[in-house]
């Protein structure tokens, strides 16, 4: 999938994946897409949630083994 | 307008110290505006340099507790709370419970608010979420 910046939050629980995710998104413009991958089990439910509480859109997500990937385009 | 998410802490240990600040950032990460609210003894984590403890005999494990976090990656308090400063996460100390524990305005860790409870309750009749810790 296409991706314009990619956050490895491989290794870290909850709530770090969030708050960096968060962060990463600011330093994004309108229209591009971010690709975060996770590692926490709880990324699974708690990234959609995210995207649903903020806005933000969650075009496509996977998972291999125990990651995640997740890509979210900015609102 | 922007969702606030209001929480109360009536106790100082260690899990209840950690809990509100993991829910803290999340909230403040996915936009909301956060409001925590120290009472009892729950005010003795807004003191500065605490190093909170495991509750009852819990306490003597601490340690290994902090140690396990530090492995998995997971924040120590201090960074928790420096991090929920950053995302703008606001700190209530309960004036009641100062007078009561014989804390002053300088123990407390910079950009604490004393409030009383109406203020606090007020900010939580608007709230979307409120969650009692203790």
């Amino acid at each position: 999938m296409e991706k314009d910046a990619t956050l490895d939050a491989k290794g870290l629980m909850c709530p770090m994946p969030i708050v960096q995710l968060a962060k990463k998104m600011k330093e994004l413009t309108s229209g591009q897409v971010l690709e975060l991958v996770a590692d926490d089990v709880g990324a699974r439910e708690d990234v959609p949630a995210w995207c649903n509480r903020t806005g933000h859109q969650l075009v496509g997500q996977e998972e291999e083994g125990n990651v995640f990937r997740f890509y979210i385009k900015v609102k | 307008m922007t969702d606030k998410f209001c929480m109360v802490v009536s106790e100082g240990t260690f899990d209840k110290a950690m809990m509100p600040l993991i829910m803290g950032n999340t909230a403040a990460s996915m936009g909301m505006e956060v409001h925590v609210f120290y009472t009892f003894f729950g005010l003795k984590l807004l003191k500065k340099g605490v190093k909170p403890k495991l509750p009852g005999m819990w306490r003597l494990f601490t340690g290994m507790m902090v140690k396990k976090m530090m492995k998995l990656k997971v924040p120590n308090y201090d960074e928790m709370m420096r991090q929920a400063r950053e995302l703008g996460v606001n700190f209530y100390a309960c004036s009641t419970s100062m007078s009561l524990m014989g804390v002053k305005k300088s123990d407390l860790v910079e950009g604490t608010k004393v409030l009383g409870a109406s203020k606090f309750l007020d900010l939580a009749a608007d709230s979307k979420v409120t969650l009692f810790i203790g």
